[in-house]
């Protein structure tokens, strides 16, 4: 329980970037649908989304830094539950980019666009590698970060650029496919898709995992520290 | 149980400070002003009481729990007041109530907002627009409004005005009122909170300096005046920071040596600050 | 009942207390049977330590003029009229050998000083 309330603390914390994440999303769309379009071009925008994501859930660290967190961390509850609260953000703020992605997967199928199911597989892939670079920077931030000041400037480059690397290995994996293609006849990747959505849902589950390995470390590492 | 806070030879042990060997009890109901100047080790331990800070050696116990062994329950005991705002600074009032109440099962929530009032806190800024008296008498109402044990005040009323000092005097006697609750306050000028003092720890560079009732501290000194030079020598090593000037000296005297004086010096009883000031000036020169 | 505590003073805080206390049960001013302020009470009102009224307390308990019981407070006792005397002799004999060591320090005779001391009383 009080996991959950520090994460509604993170949510207050940065209660202001959550205005934006609407217009990223129309901008992701927009960047999806210049590059290609149809079931592809889905993938893009969600690989922008997760992009995103990746980049705006760390956003907590930044707010507690210094002599402001003196009262979180006077507040009565372990390091775990702490811990814990922190990456319940980070999961649920990338989990909800995900349901903004979904829900345009619905709006393309109801009006008519053909989704192929090996793409919805690579579209869970994207979400596993989301949760994953969340988990990481978590890790990363809490092992070498938390509460510094003056850390602004790496770790702007944690918090962007494993985000960017997958955002531009996925445009270039459209790119790849659509080569591969020529033009007028539809992918056959069909005959793969159950396979195809094994392993999406595998990995979704394996970095949910990671996550909750990750967070377990996070716990060891700050239960030792000062100002825990 | 009388006591209400036990520190046991508590260490820290830093690269370019130490902190070493403070031990005290605090009884319930009473006040204890734990002095010392800038960098004398003061937050420190404060840090270690309320567990913010890991002690390299040593134990403290608030109410008989240890922060170790019950961490949530210790916590909920502690109320906490430092010299300027601990919260994210991003906040409005309302969202510090919503904190509150979500992890403090003893909040009230009109006592908050009476408070709040009565102090005249804006609810619409950002905590970070406060004055500083602001964000110190938030963090009174939101450790007042709830149920605990012990208040921990660092260097709490260095940004306030005399009017609003006075205010927290009173309010820190009411809270001792009932003879069950506690406390410890650090501070680099005692002034006002002198008075209200039961017990004096004062340290410097991380050591024990003198530790007693306030009472008996005041009645154990001399402040001494005279002409430097009548000052014999079996009265010179006696003398605690003996400060000199042009026209004559100033130091602090154990009252038991007071038959040294004969009949050539000015004596009277001390303030604390004079006693804390010689000794700081007398371990200077060691 | 009346208690100003005074900073230039040159006795204690607990001193000024017992001794303002002590004057006012003396001169009738707080009658016998009253209940005086708890102990913590009179140090919130007075702004001074706990320590300190408890010292007061316990000092003018211990010279007989007031008895503390388990929850029910300080009450001030009845003055017995000798141990009043006895008290106020004890200050005029302090004013005066104050006066008489004085006298000696200027190299005063007795009879210049008896003098003073009749001259004053006539006024």
């Amino acid at each position: 329980m009080r996991a959950i309330s520090f994460m509604k603390i993170d949510y207050v914390l940065t209660r202001k970037q959550m205005y934006f994440m609407p217009v990223f999303f129309v901008l992701a769309w927009v960047v999806g649908t210049g590059v290609t379009e149809g079931a592809m071009s889905l993938l893009v925008t969600c690989s922008y989304m997760f992009f995103v994501a990746s980049i705006f859930s760390t956003a907590p660290f930044g707010y507690c830094v210094g002599k402001n967190r003196g009262f979180l961390l006077l507040l009565p509850a372990t390091v775990k539950e702490r811990v814990a609260g922190r990456f319940l953000y980070g999961l649920s703020f990338v989990a909800l980019l995900g349901v903004l992605c979904a829900a345009l997967w619905g709006v393309y199928a109801l009006t008519g666009y053909e989704l192929p199911l090996w793409t919805v597989a690579i579209g869970l892939c994207e979400l596993a590698a989301g949760i994953l670079l969340m988990a990481l920077e978590f890790l990363f931030f809490y092992l070498f970060g938390e509460g510094k000041e003056n850390w602004q400037y790496l770790s702007n480059i944690v918090r962007v650029a494993p985000g960017m690397a997958m955002f531009f290995a996925v445009n270039a994996f459209v790119g790849e496919i659509q080569d591969m293609t020529p033009a007028g006849t539809s992918v056959d990747l069909e005959a793969f898709a159950g396979k195809f959505m094994q392993a999406g849902v595998a990995a979704v589950a394996a970095s949910l995992l990671l996550t909750a390995a990750a967070a377990a470390v996070c716990v060891k590492v700050i239960e030792k520290r000062d100002y825990a | 149980m009388m006591e209400l806070l036990e520190v046991k030879n508590l260490s820290k042990h830093y690269k370019s400070f130490d902190l070493r060997d403070i031990s005290f009890t605090l009884p319930k109901g009473y006040i204890m002003g734990y002095v010392g100047a800038n960098g004398s080790g003061k937050t420190t331990t404060l840090n270690l009481i309320t567990g913010i800070l890991k002690s390299t050696e040593g134990e403290v116990y608030i109410d008989g729990l240890s922060c170790e062994k019950d961490m949530r329950a210790y916590k909920e005991k502690i109320g906490y007041v430092g010299d300027e705002s601990y919260f994210p600074e991003h906040l409005k009032i309302k969202h510090i109530r919503g904190m509150l109440k979500d992890f403090y099962g003893t909040f009230s929530v009109e006592k908050f907002d009476s408070y709040i009032r009565n102090w005249n806190l804006p609810e619409n800024k950002l905590i970070k627009d406060f004055s500083r008296g602001m964000k110190v008498m938030l963090m009174f109402a939101s450790v007042l409004a709830r149920d605990t044990k012990l208040l921990v005040l660092d260097e709490a009323t260095n940004g306030l005005d005399p009017v609003m000092r006075t205010e927290v005097m009173k309010l820190l006697q009411e809270y001792v009122m009932d003879g069950e609750r506690s406390v410890i306050f650090s501070t680099h000028i005692l002034s006002d909170l002198e008075q209200i003092a039961d017990y004096i720890y004062f340290i410097h560079g991380g050591r024990t300096v003198l530790y007693d009732a306030k009472d008996e501290l005041i009645e154990n000194f001399l402040l001494v005046k005279g002409e430097s030079e009548k000052i014999p020598p079996a009265l010179e090593k006696e003398l605690i920071g003996l400060e000199k000037n042009a026209y004559g000296f100033e130091a602090i005297l154990p009252s038991d040596k007071a038959e040294l004086l004969g009949s050539a010096f000015l004596f009277e009883k001390p303030t604390i600050d004079q006693i804390v000031i010689h000794y700081i000036k007398n371990k200077g020169e060691q | 009942m009346k208690i100003i505590i005074s900073n230039q003073s040159e006795l204690p805080i607990y001193a000024q207390i017992r001794e303002q206390l002590k004057e006012q049960i003396l001169n009738g001013q707080i009658p016998e049977g009253e209940t005086l302020p708890s102990i913590r009470q009179l140090a919130k009102e007075v702004g001074v330590s706990v320590i300190t009224t408890t010292r007061a307390y316990s000092e003018l308990e211990a010279e007989g003029f007031i008895a503390t019981m388990q929850g029910k407070g300080s009450v001030v006792l009845p003055t017995d009229n000798n141990l009043l005397r006895e008290q106020y002799l004890l200050r005029i004999e302090e004013g005066l050998s104050t006066a008489i060591e004085t006298a000696k320090t200027m190299g005063m005779s007795n009879k210049e000083l008896t003098d003073i001391f009749h001259n004053l009383l006539e006024t």
